[in-house]
């Protein structure tokens, strides 16, 4: 009368696995860039980021969005800051930045993950201010303070995709 | 000259492989200078908007404008208390530029960010919701830019 337990295929655990260990590191990256001293207010270099592009390329585009959510998730518990307007702020970066990068990978043909993860950075800091604006400070002047940063994002966004392109070439060349 | 031949060639190798993955395809070279473009114009927008007249410092908790100074005289300043969602922000304005001398938050972030002084720069307070915008450009009655007075 034993029912036994349906086992997953081989490759659908792979994706699990590499679904974890992309969630594993892209937290290791978030916790990191909080501990990192502060490049400025309202600045991160985003290097969490690049977890997400390359879930997007090995996993697909759901697997890239779920990541960003649960990235901000389990990074903000584990910093102390889950629940408070930092994590509001955080996950409303992170998934306009998911939803911006998917966007961009399925409609703009002949883009690569460096033009992706600068749309993805673009995203995510425009994000961060209409989420303040909106709940928390409701002064329009605070915009005052986003093209500086944006141009920021650009060269971030840009290194990070030009990181992750490197990271998937030398795993498809270890295949 | 062995050894220096050798160096730059390893050298030329790593601007090579630099170039390779940071050069990007034509589509993200015009997504960057669309993106550029944009953020240089809303930033020339914005400094229009905010730079006219004499400087004056705005000081607003939510929607609410508590505070508007003009920045005083060299030797003077003006201290006032801001009380936010935590508790009260110190603000301290002088000739020099405008800053929090403290703050209830936890980060401290609003008062590591230092003076400003320039119309268009804004120093916010998230958790305490206190917001400092300086609108207008001419601090004590002169004009500077990168060139000319």
């Amino acid at each position: 009368m034993s029912r036994s337990i349906p086992r997953p295929s081989l490759p659908a655990l792979e994706q699990k696995a590499t679904w974890l260990s992309l969630l594993l590191l892209a937290v290791s990256l978030h916790v990191f860039e909080a501990a990192l001293p502060s490049l400025g207010p309202w600045f991160k270099p985003g290097l969490a980021n690049i977890a997400t592009l390359l879930a997007l390329v090995l996993l697909g585009p759901s697997a890239a969005a779920m990541l960003a959510v649960w990235r901000v998730i389990v990074g903000s518990f584990l910093i102390g800051t889950l629940l408070t307007p930092t994590f509001i702020i955080s996950l409303a970066g992170g998934v306009a930045a998911a939803i911006a990068m998917l966007a961009a990978w399925r409609l703009l043909p002949g883009i690569t993950l460096i033009g992706v993860s600068l749309i993805g950075a673009l995203a995510h800091m425009t994000a961060q201010f209409v989420t303040v604006e909106s709940l928390f400070i409701h002064q329009q002047a605070l915009y005052y303070l986003l093209p500086p940063l944006l141009l920021l994002s650009v060269v971030t966004g840009w290194i990070n995709g030009g990181l992750a392109a490197y990271i998937v070439s030398q795993l498809e060349e270890s295949d | 000259m062995v050894t220096l031949a050798s160096e730059n060639g390893s050298g030329q190798k790593l601007w090579c492989g630099l170039w390779r993955w940071l050069k990007g395809s034509w589509t993200d070279r015009t997504v960057l200078l669309i993106s550029l473009a944009g953020i240089l114009y809303a930033w020339q927008w914005i400094h229009a908007e905010a730079g006219a007249g004499p400087a004056m410092v705005e000081i607003y908790h939510d929607k609410v404008l508590l505070a508007r100074y003009p920045f005083p005289e060299p030797g003077k300043s003006i201290h006032f208390d801001a009380e936010g969602e935590l508790g009260i922000s110190g603000i301290l304005i002088d000739s020099e530029g405008v800053h929090f001398s403290s703050s209830p938050c936890r980060t401290q972030y609003c008062v590591l960010n230092g003076r400003h002084s320039k119309g268009g720069e804004v120093i916010a307070c998230v958790p305490n919701r206190i917001l400092i915008a300086i609108k207008g450009s001419h601090i004590n009655g002169s004009h500077y830019d990168a060139i000319v007075e």
